[in-house]
């Protein structure tokens, strides 16, 4: 029999605002031990929590981004469970009124993954166990995070990591996170099941907690997928129970059984007061969200008449976006940035946290300027070319760079003249040519580059040489 | 109807250890406090009437650091600590 995952995932993401959830405490990441607590992080008796506003800014911009409704009403809730991590011994969090109701995001094959809900809470603190003690720091306790949960609408591994990078991207494009995952300022939970293919029921679900790396859990997933459909085709139940993945071993094991199912005894939080979200507000924040990911990949291929895969490289990283907007801004092909920026500056920027990152000396205005000088015909893509090698390793301006004498193209005669030159100089690339190897022009075009200093237009030149030779 | 397994199932939530001999006192205690709190569900017909009770909402915080404590003023009511950090038994969750 043929079987097919369904899978759900619940996306913890830290918010990047400057304080924590209910305190003024900061929510700078590391630090050292317990100096980012306060009274009422550590959970004193006698404190009173107080909301963040921007953590409910961020979380409705979050939802808007993910086509989520916001309704009016929203409220905190306690989630009780015992553990060192919760210095209260519950989670102030939201169950039953989220502030994101019903939003989706849409995968490239098309497939909508739709979301369940968006809602705030307080992060856990950080423990360390050792030879049987453990060690609890409360600076992360208290750091706000939204929970974005999906319905089990992801089919593949494959769509999973699309579905997590691409709520990553849109995280980063309106400012809410930062989503380092090996911050762990971003982090999933899979709830996974198989089910024959063609089959509309939901089979036992196990749920892999705490995931922080999208290669993990993918590996995670595939792994866990045959080991439920090994279970089931020898006949078998699948137990439903809480999975930690193991990176070393590749493998998935309990951390707890359906005995030991949590029991939250989830209560409104009556230190908390009832969060009200007028219409108007949420209109606001909607007029403020910048171009989405997805919008804007639409406009770089319809409208600038960008490749789909050079698109897709130019949205995948913000930073990258931006740059390329200005840099292109007023020229006369938005592909020439596109293609300086992915094939000349990518090449010098090794990874992808580096092309996020996209710290380079040339500003996006030089090379705008660079781009001009092109379109108006006054240096060849050869100069041009090298002109960035060099504003990549001085941050100079072209303008720095390039001699007037350099500026415009050769005339006719003077083409001539190299062409000439070139041949004389040449004669065993000439005699290569004669004799068919037609890529020994190419030394004699090189010839003419070099002469020229970069001026000469490469392909005028091969033409020349070629009818001079024939 | 609490029964003993609700009595053991809520202290097994809690950590807490509960003595045979006080099963009976404990569920009994507990059958008449869930049954005095029942009178708010006899009162109220609209679980809603009791969201806003106070008529406040959206008491909001500025996005504003202020210092927090040292670490010895957090610490200073921990049963145990060392390095700075809290220190407690190991205990899987």
């Amino acid at each position: 029999m043929k079987y097919e995952m369904v899978a759900g995932l619940e996306t913890h993401v830290e918010l990047a605002t400057n304080t924590k959830i209910f305190c003024a405490c900061t929510t700078q990441f590391g630090g050292e031990p317990n100096t980012h607590c306060c009274p009422i992080c550590i959970g004193l008796p006698g404190t009173l929590p107080k909301l963040n506003e921007q953590v409910v800014n961020y979380a409705i911009r979050a939802g808007l981004a993910t086509n989520c409704e916001i309704p009016e009403i929203s409220k905190m809730d306690r989630k009780n469970y015992c553990y060192p991590d919760l210095p209260k011994a519950y989670q102030i969090s939201q169950y039953d009124k989220p502030l994101c109701l019903n939003g989706y995001v849409q995968l490239s094959n098309g497939r909508k993954i739709r979301l369940t809900r968006i809602h705030i809470e307080e992060d856990a603190g950080k423990l360390i166990h050792s030879h049987g003690d453990t060690y609890v720091d409360y600076n992360r306790g208290g750091v706000p995070l939204i929970e974005i949960v999906s319905e089990p609408d992801i089919r593949s591994a494959e769509e999973a990591k699309e579905y997590v990078e691409k709520l990553q991207l849109i995280m980063k494009y309106i400012g809410v996170s930062d989503c380092k995952m090996q911050e762990g300022s971003m982090r999933c939970d899979v709830n996974i099941s198989v089910r024959p293919v063609g089959s509309d029921e939901l089979g036992t679900r196990t749920e892999i907690k705490n995931m922080n790396s999208i290669t993990f859990m993918t590996k995670a997933m595939e792994y866990e997928f045959s080991r439920q459909v090994d279970i089931l085709e020898s006949g078998g139940e699948v137990e439903q129970q809480t999975l930690r993945y193991d990176e070393v071993s590749n493998t998935t094991s309990s951390m707890r059984g359906k005995e030991d199912a949590n029991d939250y005894r989830y209560f409104r939080d009556p230190d908390l007061v009832t969060i009200f979200v007028p219409k108007e507000k949420v209109e606001g924040i909607r007029a403020s969200l910048p171009e989405l990911p997805d919008q804007k990949l639409e406009r770089y291929i319809n409208e600038l008449e960008i490749p789909e895969n050079d698109a897709r490289l130019l949205v995948k990283y913000r930073k990258v976006a931006e740059f390329f907007e200005k840099a292109s801004e007023g020229t006369k092909s938005p592909r020439t940035a596109a293609n300086f920026i992915i094939g000349q500056i990518f090449s010098i920027l090794e990874n992808d946290s580096a092309k996020e990152d996209f710290e380079i000396k040339v500003s996006a205005e030089s090379l705008n300027e660079l781009i001009k000088l092109i379109d108006d015909g006054k240096i060849k893509m050869n100069l041009a070319k090298k002109t960035l090698s060099k504003m990549l390793e001085t941050g100079k301006a072209p303008s720095e760079l390039i001699d007037e004498s350099d500026m415009g193209g050769i005339d006719d005669n003077t083409l001539n003249e190299l062409c000439t030159q070139a041949i004389q100089s040449n004669p065993n690339a000439v005699a290569d040519y004669k004799g068919g190897k037609t890529k020994a022009i190419k030394a004699l075009v090189g010839f003419v580059m070099k002469n020229s200093r970069g001026k000469a237009d490469a392909s005028a030149a091969e033409q020349k040489l070629i009818d001079m030779i024939e | 109807m609490v029964t003993h397994d609700d009595i053991l199932q809520i202290a097994r939530l809690a950590k807490l250890s509960v003595p045979e001999e006080e099963l009976d006192a404990l569920t009994k205690d507990m059958g008449e406090i869930i049954e005095f709190a029942n009178t708010i569900n006899n009162a109220a017909d609209d679980g809603e009437a009791f969201d806003n009770i106070n008529n406040l909402s959206n008491v909001l915080r500025p996005d504003e650091v202020a210092p927090s404590l040292e670490p010895q003023e957090i610490l200073k009511n921990a049963k145990d600590s060392e390095n700075d950090h809290f220190l407690v038994k190991k205990r899987v969750l």
